[in-house]
C-alpha cells in the first residue's frame, strides 16, 4: 500500500473511532445522564457545552505552540498547525456562545448577559476571527504567518483569564465543575453525571483531533500546490 | 416533550447540525485540494517524460 493509501486508512479509522465517539457521548448525555436535581433535563447541554470548550482549549493551546515555534524556528509546518487549529477553535467557540446562549435562557432567564466568563470568551473568539482575517489580509505570506502567530499567542493568553474570571469577578456564570484547584472533580459532581461527561469530552477530543488531522493535511496540500506553482511560474 | 427537552434539542440540534457541515465542507476542501495537487503531480510526469 502506497503513503496516500496508508494516510487514506488512517484516517478511515480515525473517522469511524470518531463516529463510534460520539455515538456513545450522545447515548451516556441524552439517556444515561439522570436529570440534574435543580436543572433538571436542561443540565444534558453541559454534555455539549464542557466537551466543546475543553476541544476549544486544546486547539488554541495548539495555536500557541504552533505559534511560538513558527516565529523561533520558521518552519511552514508550525505555521500549518497553528492556521489549522485556529480555524476549528473559533468554530468551537462559536458553537460554546451558542450552547451556553440556549442554556442561559431557561436558566438565568436570558440569552445573553455581560458577565466575565461571557465576556472574555467572546473577546477570545474575536480576537481569532481576527487571526483568520489578518492572514488573508496579508498578501506577503511570511508576514501574514508572523503577525498570525504574535495575535496567536496574546489570543492564546485569554484562555487563562477566562478560566480564572469566575474567580476574580463577581459573575453570574458558576466556578469550573471539572478543572478547579480546591477540589477534584469527583468530589464537586456525583459520578452518574460526571462519567457522562468524562465520556463526552473524550468524544469531543477524537472528534477535534480528526477534524485537525483533515485540516492540516489540506493546509499542507495547499502548500504543496503552491510550491509547484511557483516551480512552474503558474 | 416539556420545554426542558426543547432547550435541548434545539442546543443538541444545533451543534451536530453545524458539525456535520463544518465537515462535509472540510472534506470538500480537502477533496479538490488533493485533486489539484494529483493533477499538477501527473502533469510535471508528463513534462518530465517529454523532455526525455
Amino acid at each position: 500500500m502506497g503513503e496516500t493509501g496508508q494516510l487514506k486508512k488512517r484516517k478511515g479509522i480515525h473517522g469511524t473511532l470518531a463516529l463510534i465517539a460520539i455515538g456513545v457521548g450522545l447515548y451516556y448525555g441524552l439517556v444515561v445522564a439522570p436529570p440534574d436535581a435543580y436543572q433538571g433535563e436542561v443540565q444534558r447541554i453541559m454534555y455539549l457545552h464542557i466537551p466543546t470548550i475543553v476541544a476549544a482549549y486544546v486547539a488554541f493551546f495548539l495555536v500557541f505552540v504552533g505559534s511560538c515555534l513558527y516565529l523561533w524556528k520558521k518552519e511552514k509546518r508550525d505555521d500549518i498547525l497553528a492556521h489549522a487549529s485556529a480555524e476549528i477553535g473559533v468554530f468551537l467557540t462559536a458553537l460554546v456562545i451558542v450552547e451556553g446562549s440556549i442554556w442561559g435562557k431557561p436558566t438565568w432567564g436570558v440569552w445573553w448577559t455581560w458577565d466575565a466568563r461571557l465576556t472574555t470568551t467572546a473577546i477570545l473568539l474575536l480576537i481569532f476571527i481576527g487571526y483568520l482575517l489578518l492572514r488573508s489580509l496579508i498578501e506577503d505570506e511570511g508576514r501574514a504567518a508572523s503577525a498570525a502567530a504574535v495575535l496567536g499567542i496574546i489570543g492564546a493568553l485569554d484562555i487563562p483569564l477566562i478560566h480564572m474570571s469566575v474567580y476574580w469577578w463577581r459573575t453570574l456564570h458558576q466556578p469550573p465543575s471539572i478543572f478547579r484547584p480546591d477540589k477534584a472533580p469527583w468530589e464537586n459532581i456525583a459520578w452518574p453525571l460526571l462519567i457522562p461527561l468524562i465520556v463526552n469530552i473524550v468524544a469531543f477530543l477524537i472528534l477535534f483531533f480528526y477534524l485537525l488531522s483533515l485540516r492540516y493535511r489540506l493546509g499542507e496540500m495547499r502548500e504543496a500546490i503552491k510550491t509547484r506553482r511557483l516551480e512552474r511560474g503558474i | 416533550m416539556t420545554p426542558a427537552w426543547g432547550f435541548v434539542a434545539l442546543a443538541y440540534g444545533i451543534v451536530w447540525g453545524a458539525i456535520v457541515i463544518y465537515l462535509v465542507a472540510l472534506k470538500r476542501r480537502y477533496r479538490s485540494a488533493e485533486v489539484e495537487l494529483n493533477r499538477l503531480r501527473s502533469s510535471e510526469v508528463t513534462e518530465n517524460n517529454d523532455k526525455k
